[in-house]
């Protein structure tokens, strides 16, 4: 029921920041030639269309068979039709030309500044910021009592995230994108990016924004149940913010490695486990545990889950195959696996009372 | 041979005098309009690749 219900919801919602009748001009400089262009060939399409559908309307109305008009009957006139054949070829290769250009300049990622890998997975981006050490996963954070109905929307109903991607202006980020799963595409209109993230597959595109702001954008490859809850968020900043925000990334970064040899406490990792399961967990499994079986089986009250943690774990760690449940070893890191595990062992009323460990996950994950 | 050239352009773009076609069609060497097709398609192939990677290069 409460998975019919989740369901109506989505196939009626319009997301309330909603994107305008014409595509967007966009803060990037490729984003405003694609605009341009786009215009120039929306005008050069409603001259022709006024000029052609002009002289039918003309003739019919001209030449009405009330008025006492005949055909004219003949077979072929070479010239008109080699012109009619011309005119259109020209016209294409004018349009051509521009639009060449263009492609040329949103497919050559060369020169980065710096790479960003996006991976898509069900239902959520990860972002990894290449030889930096920085990686994160940017989940839905729209409250779920928005999302059945129990509080009004907000003004970024389902375009809000917890962690968002975040970006330096006026310097060249290259994405590199691929998925997990299935077919993801990451779109943002503002940063005029709509790439595929394919599995198996690396695609690349760049941008190199102007305007610091907040940019918002969705999935937009039909990918699953949640497909429509795993938006993109960009956040663009100055150059000194983001090395702010940068460093501060790297140190939180370097303290949850420094975290997993260390002995952790049930407190610590049930409150680290919430959180990480709220945000990865709760969307098949439901927050409070209950799942929406058969396709996702409920966590409390699950006997075999409380009586066997090393089986719990191969679960969480490496998925199940042929089901829905993906391998999350190589996804969270070993404190948030721990924590989760940890969590999901003790929370709703489940009385397993053991604790695992950040290191023991770790290897496991070795092996 | 001027004419079984004009005739492949004509097909190319597709406007032909009907006049032009029922000739081509009472001729007794078919085998010079499929020759010379198959040779002016290959020009345009090779055409549109000079002209990608003209379009690649500038």
């Amino acid at each position: 029921m409460r998975s019919l219900k989740h369901w109506s919801v989505v196939s009626f919602l319009v997301p309330t920041a909603s994107y305008a009748w014409n595509m967007p001009v966009g803060v990037t400089d490729v984003s405003g030639d694609i605009y341009r262009l786009h215009m120039t060939i929306f005008w050069i399409c409603v001259a022709i269309g006024l000029l052609v559908f002009g002289a039918m309307f003309y003739s019919l109305f001209r030449y009405r068979h009330a008025k006492g008009a005949k055909a004219a009957h003949f077979h072929e006139n070479t010239l008109v039709e080699v012109l009619w054949t011309a005119i259109p070829v020209l016209i294409l290769i004018a349009m051509a030309v521009p639009a060449t250009a263009t492609l040329k300049q949103m497919y050559n990622p060369s020169d980065a500044d710096l790479d960003v890998m996006i991976t898509g997975q069900q239902w959520r981006w990860r972002y990894e910021y290449m030889g930096e050490n920085v990686a994160f996963i940017s989940s839905l954070s729209t409250p779920q009592v928005q999302i059945n109905g129990e509080e009004a929307r907000g003004e970024t109903y389902l375009l809000d995230v917890d962690n968002p991607l975040v970006l330096p202006v006026n310097r060249k980020v290259r994405f590199l994108m691929t998925s997990d799963d299935v077919i993801h595409s990451w779109w943002v209109p503002e940063l005029a990016v709509k790439q595929d993230a394919v599995p198996g597959f690396i695609n690349e595109n760049w941008v190199r924004i102007n305007e610091p702001g907040i940019y918002r954008g969705q999935c937009a490859e039909l990918c699953g149940m949640d497909h429509g809850f795993m938006p993109v968020v960009v956040h663009a900043m100055e150059q000194e913010a983001f090395d702010k925000w940068f460093a501060e990334r790297k140190a939180a970064a370097e303290k949850e490695i420094s975290g997993i040899d260390r002995d952790w406490k049930l407190a610590e990792l049930m409150e680290r486990g919430q959180a990480t399961y709220e945000a990865i967990c709760a969307s098949c499994h439901q927050p409070d545990g209950g799942g929406s079986p058969p396709a996702f089986p409920a966590l409390a009250g699950n006997e075999q889950l409380i009586a066997d943690q090393a089986w719990h774990l191969d679960r969480v760690l490496n998925g199940v195959s042929g089901a829905a449940m993906p391998a999350f070893r190589n996804t969270l890191n070993p404190v948030e696996l721990a924590a989760v595990v940890t969590y999901t062992r003790n929370a709703w009323g489940n009385d397993a009372g053991d604790v695992v460990q950040p290191l023991t996950v770790q290897e496991l994950i070795a092996q | 041979m001027w004419r079984v050239i004009k005739s492949v352009l004509a097909a190319l773009i597709g406007v032909q005098k009907n006049q032009q076609r029922e000739e081509d069609f009472s001729s007794d060497k078919p085998l010079a309009f499929v020759i010379a097709a198959i040779f002016v398609a290959l020009l345009f192939v090779l055409l549109l690749i000079g002209v990608a990677l003209l379009a690649a290069k500038v």
